[in-house]
């Protein structure tokens, strides 16, 4: 173990926490991934609404493109034409930046084109002003994510073995589908349907009746981030941040060459915690929350 | 390349890590788009999204393995450990999200009572749910899950690069292996299961069936493709 690994280790779990965050976020705004289904949905059931609408792909491909996208560019700026590090990366992600604007914005046409009617408008001014904001997510995940790559195969010993496009993908992803797992909940069980009785998972029979009105006229995707951005994305990213500062923490610590059974160990021990954790998550929600008032069948709480 | 006993041993490898992927994926308790809105017990994303986050986190960490050493079982214990270390954190911090803002306790709604803890489970599913939230045997299986996908992963990455000593494709192919057997499980449990509790986990044979099929066809193809140029 050295201080410097130790130090870039530290350096990647906090890219990977700014890159979880952000892109929980952009998916956030742009209502991508399962949350969709519900904004979707509002308009065919009679509501429509002035949320942004995009599902590019599932969380996970769409990041793995942007992410690749920005890891080629920077690999090629830096292998081919010898340029610094922080600049190829920044141009890639510029690049990824780009893509996503192009794809986002014909996302957003073709979905309320085709909602048509059901009454659903395409607005420009959501378009003019929200798109950007989406790009500008983008570019820290895959800014991020691209760094992160580029740290493990050119900084980090042992150097990675894989090329920075391919662990660029894979990182890619993982955040997406991190993203796709935590933070959505948060969007799509939380702030979608904030008048339901809290303390419960959505009734079916709710489908669709999204939240339409903010609280000072309609609801737009960025008070969507707003909200979201206190506690769904921090999450996501803690959980892509966890996974990459603990994975790459035991063998740094523990050199894999000489102590592999030291860091194969550690690994499993924070398994262990988080499996602990998690049953600590769940005795304290039962515990607080108790069993539903109207349960009418005979097991006991 | 020649065609010896090893070839054999290395498509074996290939062989039996897809279907370690294909029955990881019965274990990995997702729930899908509804589960996303606390309507359904699991992890609120799709099958193959999170097999795939998480084993290829494994492969990373194998691949990393790989690179200082040759013997298989310190890369496939640290491929396994690297995909629970990824399906866990993804886990736990969903759990948070579920008990500290949605404010839903966790609760499934195949079983009454939890096969680990012991829990009641009816009591606490809300009305027009069908449970929520990842409760301990979802997670103990889905740490299960991930552990044999992490090692599925690094046993089809492990032949490859020695066949090819290319540690880039042998990646490209592991993942797309991976990503074959992840989606023949994931039609066979349509999309959502809870874990191996769920009734679904049942229907592994015939997933384990058609990953052996799909398998041998792609490891014959992989051990026979060699990087051109020695790129």
């Amino acid at each position: 173990m050295d201080a410097f690994g130790m130090g870039l280790v530290a350096a990647m779990g906090a890219l990977a926490t700014v890159a979880g965050a952000s892109e929980d976020i952009e998916s956030d705004i742009g209502s991508q991934s399962n949350p969709n289904s519900q904004v979707q949905l509002a308009a065919q059931v009679g509501n429509p609404h002035r949320i942004y609408n995009k599902a590019i792909a599932g969380e996970p491909p769409s990041n793995a493109l942007w992410c690749t996208t920005a890891a080629i560019m920077a690999y090629v700026l830096i292998e081919g034409y010898h340029m610094p590090l922080l600049f190829a990366v920044a141009v890639g992600a510029s690049l990824a930046a780009l893509f996503n604007g192009v794809m986002a914005t014909s996302a957003y046409l073709g979905r309320n084109a085709s909602q048509a009617r059901f009454n659903q408008w395409i607005y420009l001014d959501i378009i003019r002003y929200t798109t950007p904001s989406i790009m500008a997510h983008v570019w820290i995940t895959s800014f991020c994510i691209t760094l992160i790559s580029t740290i493990q195969v050119y900084v980090l010993t042992p150097h990675h073995p894989f090329p920075i496009p391919v662990i660029a993908l894979i990182w890619g992803l993982t955040v997406g589908a991190i993203g796709s797992s935590v933070g959505d909940i948060h969007y799509g069980g939380e702030r979608e349907f904030q008048w339901r009785l809290f303390g419960q998972g959505l009734n079916t029979m709710l489908s669709g009746q999204i939240v339409r009105k903010a609280e000072a006229g309609l609801r737009n995707s960025i008070d969507n981030a707003w909200f979201c951005a206190k506690f769904g994305g921090p999450c996501t990213g803690m959980g892509f941040g966890l996974t990459v500062f603990l994975d790459n923490w035991r063998t740094t610590v523990f050199d894999p060459v000489t102590h592999a059974g030291a860091a194969i160990a550690m690994g499993l021990f924070f398994v262990i915690v988080m499996n602990l954790y998690n049953f600590y998550c769940e005795l304290s929600a039962r515990r607080k929350y108790g069993p539903y008032p109207g349960y009418k069948g005979d097991i006991a709480a | 390349m020649s065609f010896d006993i090893n070839t054999i041993i290395y498509l074996l490898e290939i062989i039996v890590g897809g279907l370690l992927v294909g029955v990881g994926v019965h274990f990995v308790p997702v729930g899908g788009a509804p589960a996303a809105m606390a309507q359904a017990t699991g992890i609120g994303t799709g099958t193959v999204q999170l097999a795939a986050g998480s084993g290829l986190t494994g492969l990373l960490s194998a691949g990393l393995m790989m690179s200082v050493t040759d013997n298989i079982w310190p890369i496939l214990a640290t491929g396994a450990v690297g995909a629970m270390i990824m399906m866990d954190a993804t886990m736990l911090t969903g759990s948070w999200i579920y008990a500290y803002a949605v404010g839903a306790p966790f609760a499934s709604a195949k079983v009454n009572y939890d096969p680990i803890t012991k829990f009641s489970q009816p009591p606490y599913v809300a009305p027009g749910t069908v449970g929520q939230g990842i409760p301990t045997v979802c997670y103990v299986s889905g740490t299960i899950g991930a552990a044999m996908g992490g090692i599925g992963g690094a046993l089809i990455y492990y032949p490859l690069v020695q066949i090819n000593g290319n540690p880039a494709m042998s990646a490209v192919f592991a993942v797309g292996i991976f990503m074959v057997d992840a989606v023949l499980a994931s039609w066979n449990i349509q999309g959502t299961i809870e874990g191996f509790h769920d009734p679904k986990f049942k229907k592994w044979p015939k997933a384990f069936k058609s990953c052996l099929v799909a398998t041998i066809i792609l490891a014959v193809v992989a051990v026979l493709i060699t990087p051109i140029g020695g790129v």
